[in-house]
């Protein structure tokens, strides 16, 4: 038992949790700038698992890890395009949309992956991207590794929370952006351009989660297959509810679902006898009792989920 | 004195309805133009359209003696032109100062650049005498305060000419004065207002000129100094104003509801109850005056079970009430006009038929089985009969509620409420945004209720409506029975008083 | 008059469907093949013999539950996505009680089976009705982390303690649902989901109670404040929805898959919300939409052994379906258009008075 507290196994525990913890980031991250303009979009699973599907293709074909992030973006972007016209344009109702998102992305790239490489063939490697320490800070023992040996996906990840913080709290492009999450109506006849802001959200939405989902394929793992999502748009769904709508709490909340995935994954290592379906269970079960213990009553925007016409009487 | 505006042959149409239709307004350069006319007459639809809200269906507009074209609120900002909504335009959850400078593109930094712009805010706020708090967020601001921000957030983007939605409607007596003082400020600065009104004494004060609008049609425009309220009423009405008479009823009979001392998020002034006690007498109307947002809501919900008391009793027909649920108040013979009929009132996606049936699935003449059955062919024959006994226009009560206007909309409620065996009915803003037949309609239902010996709670921030049906009248102001009237020969200086909160030595009504 | 807007719901899912077809024929014909080709293959691979038939009927079974129980759910409001949990608990639940040797003879044995799963799926539906009621937490969340802790735990199972021998897999089930119709593998099971299906069309547009609960669906605060119980009907919808693919899930494994093993129930779930949203929640038209997707099943693979074309060419006809409905719905309720349609089933039409 002595090992759990061993210092190789605590840095790897941490280095994991960073990783881990990225893509649920990025993607609570895209949740929280869709919210802030009014709408709630569940299709984050089918957004990533496009997003995904289009890095890998892009990295393998190309070798270059951070062409398929960029694919990933503009899929992801793609994909949300299609949520905010359903919703925005047609009205529908966003929590259904968004399900329908996830049974529509998914399907799409499960094609688009089987014309390209054959439904048989065994999984295609494409190449990982490589971490990039940072010069100097790298250097400090055990710290060093843990948070500035990573790839740049992951710093950028991270540094998107300060710039979310600031936008929305201190410049005048984020609050009124965040007016029309509150209340639209107020917006426009602030001279806010509501549907302009909404669609400028989705497309952020799409390109952060459709990164989110590139960075499993390109970064994390080196080969796509169906349900390599498995779950994690729900997952962020709930950072941003745990996070309370604000960055530094969302960070917290990944952190903490990065953790739980992290220490799972060492168990499984370690522990070869206990099923690892049981740990595997970890990071839900604890996403479940963190929402029944932090997870009441909501803060977010008050428009959220609503859709907005403006002649409506 | 210069034409500032000119609206010329105004047609809006919302599907079918003409919200508007040929309206011709004309406006001068630092004047206050009333916009006068009933609800529904149109006067709203026409100032959203000026406010780049709406698309008018027809008809140009003219600023200065130049055409132009309206296509968003941020065009309308641009030219000028600043609106005060009847519904406040404020982000609840942000601070004065967001508020303000939401959308304005005056200063072209990307941060907000707080200090510089907060001295522009507080010189102007000097200017016309606003006296605005600027770091505290909206929703601890009083609704007199949150209207003087919506002004600033005009002023603040250059509006040269302000449109007033009804300004006056939730503010008391005195908030009242304190607008006009700066309406008059902003005149002597050359601006130009157009306030929107029905209330004949206000308009009277504050108007240089006054244009009528019917059924949204222009009617006239005339000099405030040349005409009379008389002549105002019937050009607005279209018809000889009917002061309604109702008879009043004086005499004392068995209580139906009883509140002693009840309390309800006491603490709270806008939301809450504190030790309120009043009664509703069988066959009488006990009217609540109040202006809005001072409890009123939380006593409708009290009385229909919707919320618990923290303290105090409530009685129903001489019995405690113990469970306050919907469902047990509803057994109990109470009826309920929500506030809110689209919210509260129906089930939108439903038809008029089973709208009319919510309140009696499980009575035997509707269902087999207590519930396990329904018997459609009695239900569809009872929504068809009461189609016609309280005249619901709609294609068929296989229709749509939402489909329906607002008037037919309440005469469906109506009918739900009142063709139950009931003791109480609980009226909450019952004409709200009817026209006057539908409004007459209402009116006579009540009477008719209270004169088959129903109690009447009616809650109306319509003080000519309370007039006009109670018996009695208790004033309401932050959370408070604040005085006790009778509805003969109402005291209505010292009612208006009671509204803007001066504590009345309570007659001795109160029982 | 009444029938315009039963036209439209009607109208909606029949367009989307057949708007997908012929995206995905255009599909088809850019990646080389000739759409009406495969889609005969597809046609005869749902149809062509007897017992493709059976296979069609046999797949539609269990999306039959699982389409049922997202309806039920989404009458009363109430947006269950945990359906896929829920079948994999009541099957887990049939496995286990065929695996302690109770010794009851068949038919008893069979009918606890089937009540003990749909229980199972019924209190594992329970869990986000209560979060969401008690501590008013988001059903769609905590129903999805439910699925993953459902299916892990399935996968526990099978890997575990009920596994045979060396594969991760369960022994069979000790007694079967019979098989109803000879040479296919048809089995009663389709029976109970039409019964069902029946039950729900009844439950909900002929008592009281389905009546309070598609108000609670429809307008939940007007539905309190004319006295419904609002939070016990949407507990009720948590508990039957659970319940109703609990069921599906223990009929599927008793009557088509026998054992558990990996993939088991996968993507249930979501077929069934797509289902049901395609029906428009009406338990008949979940019904249809259940046969149509398990036709596209069982022709796809005709369809690529006859043409070469890939199966997942048929799931994107099934997704487009799916957006194209959900897209439809709204489009038909944006004010303007539903102007428009008021208008038109206000028109007076001859010989249709009232």
């Amino acid at each position: 038992m002595d090992i759990f507290l061993s210092l190789p196994f605590l840095q790897e525990l941490l280095l994991s949790t960073l990783r881990m913890a990225t893509p649920i980031l990025i993607v609570a991250l895209a949740e929280l700038y869709s919210e802030r303009a009014g709408l709630v979009n569940i299709g984050l699973d089918g957004i990533m698992a496009f997003g995904a599907l289009a890095g890998f293709l892009v990295s393998y074909q190309t070798g270059n890890p951070y062409l398929g992030i960029l694919a990933g973006a503009l899929g992801g972007i793609l994909v949300n395009l299609v949520y905010a016209f359903g919703t925005i344009q047609l009205g529908a109702q966003q929590i259904v949309f968004g399900m329908a998102i996830n049974i529509f992305a998914p399907a799409i790239a499960s094609f688009i992956y089987k014309m390209a490489f054959g439904s048989s063939s065994s999984l295609a490697q494409a190449t990982l991207m490589a971490a990039i320490p940072i010069p100097g800070l790298s250097r400090i023992p055990f710290i060093g590794d843990v948070f500035f040996n990573h790839t740049p996906i992951v710093y950028l990840t991270f540094l998107l929370v300060p710039i979310t913080y600031v936008f929305f709290a201190k410049t005048i492009p984020g609050l009124n952006y965040k007016s029309v999450g509150e209340y639209p109506k107020a917006a426009e006849s602030s001279g806010i351009h509501v549907v302009m802001v909404k669609y400028k959200a989705s497309i952020i939405c799409g390109a952060l989660a459709g990164i989110g989902g590139a960075y499993l394929t390109t970064s994390y793992i080196s080969t796509y297959s169906d349900g390599v999502v498995s779950g994690r748009g729900f997952i962020a769904l709930t950072a941003v509810i745990f996070g309370r709508w604000m960055p530094g709490g969302i960070l917290l909340a990944a952190l903490f679902f990065g953790f739980t995935d992290a220490l799972q994954l060492r168990f499984q290592v370690m522990n070869s006898k206990t099923p690892y379906q049981l740990l595997a269970m970890i990071p839900y079960i604890s996403t479940l009792f963190a929402l029944i213990f932090f997870g009441i009553k909501k803060a977010g925007p008050a428009s959220s989920g609503k859709p907005y016409f403006r002649e409506e009487r | 004195m210069n034409t500032f505006l000119t609206m010329e042959n105004i047609t809006k149409k919302f599907g079918d309805v003409y919200a508007n239709r040929a309206v011709d307004l004309s406006v001068m350069a630092g004047e206050v133009h009333t916009l006068l006319g009933e609800n529904g007459a149109g006067k709203s639809t026409l100032m959203n359209i000026l406010s780049g809200l709406y698309h008018p269906t027809k008809g140009h507009i003219y600023l200065r003696g130049h055409k132009v074209k309206i296509h968003s609120p941020a065009q309308a900002v641009k030219l000028g032109i600043g609106m005060v909504h009847q519904h406040y335009m404020l982000v609840e959850a942000m601070t004065v100062f967001e508020n303000i400078i939401l959308g304005t593109t005056k200063h072209k930094s990307f941060f907000i650049q707080k200090d510089k712009i907060k001295n522009e805010l507080l010189a102007l706020s000097a200017k016309y005498g606003l006296d605005i708090e600027i770091d505290k967020p909206i929703n601890e601001i009083s609704v007199g305060a949150q209207q003087r921000v919506e002004i600033m957030k005009a002023l603040y983007r250059g509006a040269e000419l302000l449109i007033l939605d009804e300004p006056t409607a939730a503010l008391t007596d005195i908030e009242v004065e304190s607008l006009f003082r700066i309406i008059r400020r902003l005149t002597s600065e050359q601006k130009t207002v157009i306030f929107i009104s029905h209330k004949m004494r206000e308009v009277l004060e504050i108007s240089d000129r006054i244009t009528i609008l019917r059924a949204g049609q222009t009617i006239a425009t005339l000099i405030k100094s040349e005409t009379t309220a008389a002549e105002l009423a019937h050009l607005m009405i279209g018809r000889e104003l009917i002061t309604s008479e109702y008879e009043k009823k004086t005499v004392n009979r068995e209580l139906i509801l009883q509140l002693d001392q009840a309390s309800f998020n006491a603490t709270s002034k806008h939301n809450g109850l504190n030790a309120v006690s009043l009664t509703v007498g069988a066959g009488e109307v006990l009217g609540i005056a109040g202006v809005d947002g001072n409890g009123q809501s939380q006593l409708a919900q009290l009385v229909t079970g919707l919320i618990a008391p923290d303290d105090g009793d409530v009685h129903l027909n001489n019995r405690k009430v113990a469970r306050f649920t919907p469902a047990h108040f509803i057994a109990s013979k109470v009826s309920h006009i929500p506030e809110d009929r689209n919210k509260m009132g129906l089930i939108g996606n439903m038809t008029v038929k089973e709208n009319l049936l919510l309140k009696s699935l499980n009575s035997s003449r509707f269902s087999y089985g207590k519930g396990w059955l329904l018997r459609r062919r009695q239900i569809a024959m009872h929504a068809r009969e009461i189609r016609q006994t309280y005249d619901i226009r709609c294609a068929s009560v296989e229709q749509e509620i939402r489909n329906l206007s607002g008037g037919n909309q309440q005469k469906t409620i109506l009918a739900r409420e009142l063709e139950r065996d009931i003791d109480l009915l609980v009226a909450v803003h019952p004409t709200r945004g009817l026209d006057i037949g539908a409004t007459k309609y209402v009116h006579d239902k009540v009477i008719e209720a209270r004169d088959r010996g129903c109690g009447v709670l009616l809650i109306s921030a319509d003080f000519d409506e309370v007039l006009k049906l109670s018996d009695r009248i208790a004033v309401m102001f932050e959370g408070e029975i604040v005085g006790v009237f009778p509805g003969i020969n109402p005291p209505i200086h010292e009612i208006s008083l009671a509204m803007a909160g001066k504590k009345q030595q309570t007659q001795d009504l109160a029982v | 008059m009444k029938m315009n807007t039963k036209v439209v719901q009607f109208l909606v899912p029949v367009l989307s469907i057949l708007f997908s077809f012929f995206i995905g024929a255009i599909l088809i014909a850019s990646i080389g093949g000739n759409p009406i080709e495969a889609f005969q293959f597809l046609f005869k691979g749902a149809f062509g013999t007897k017992a493709n038939i059976g296979e069609t009927i046999v797949k539609a079974t269990p999306l039959i539950f699982t389409g049922l129980a997202a309806t039920f759910a989404y009458k009363c409001g109430v947006f269950n996505l945990g359906a896929e949990g829920q079948f994999v608990m009541g099957a887990v639940v049939t496995i286990w009680l065929s695996s302690i040797q109770l010794g009851l003879p068949r038919i008893p044995m069979l009918m606890l089976s089937i009540v003990a799963g749909a229980v199972a799926g019924g209190l594992w539906g329970a869990i986000p009705g209560v979060l969401k009621i008690t501590r008013g937490l988001n059903e769609m969340i905590v129903s999805i982390m439910l699925n993953y802790i459902a299916i892990l735990f399935m996968g526990f199972l099978y890997s575990g303690p009920l596994r045979e021998d060396n594969l991760p897999q369960t022994a069979q089930v000790i007694v079967k649902l019979p098989r109803i119709i000879a040479k296919t593998r048809v089995h009663v099971g389709i029976v109970i989901a039409l019964v069902v299906a029946f039950l729900i069309y009844y439950f909900m547009f002929h008592t009281a109670y389905g009546f309070k609960l598609r108000s609670v669906g429809l307008n939940r605060r007007a539905a309190q404040v004319n006295g419904f119980p609002v939070k016990t009907l949407m507990l009720l919808s948590f508990i039957v929805s659970g319940a109703i693919a609990g069921l599906g899930g223990s009929v599927e494994l008793l009557g088509t898959q026998y054992r558990l093993m990996a993939g088991f129930g996968e993507g249930f779930g979501f077929d069934g919300v797509a289902i049901a949203l395609i029906g428009q929640l009406n338990p008949i038209g979940t019904l249809l939409v259940a046969y149509l997707f398990a036709i596209l099943r069982t022709g796809a693979t005709t369809m690529q052994v006859g043409t070469g074309l890939p199966t997942s060419v048929i799931d994107i006809i099934q997704a487009l379906v799916i957006v194209f409905a959900v897209a439809g719905s709204a489009l038909v309720n944006l004010p303007k258009i539903r102007q428009v349609l008021a208008n038109w089933s206000a028109e007076p039409k001859k010989g249709q008075g009232n």
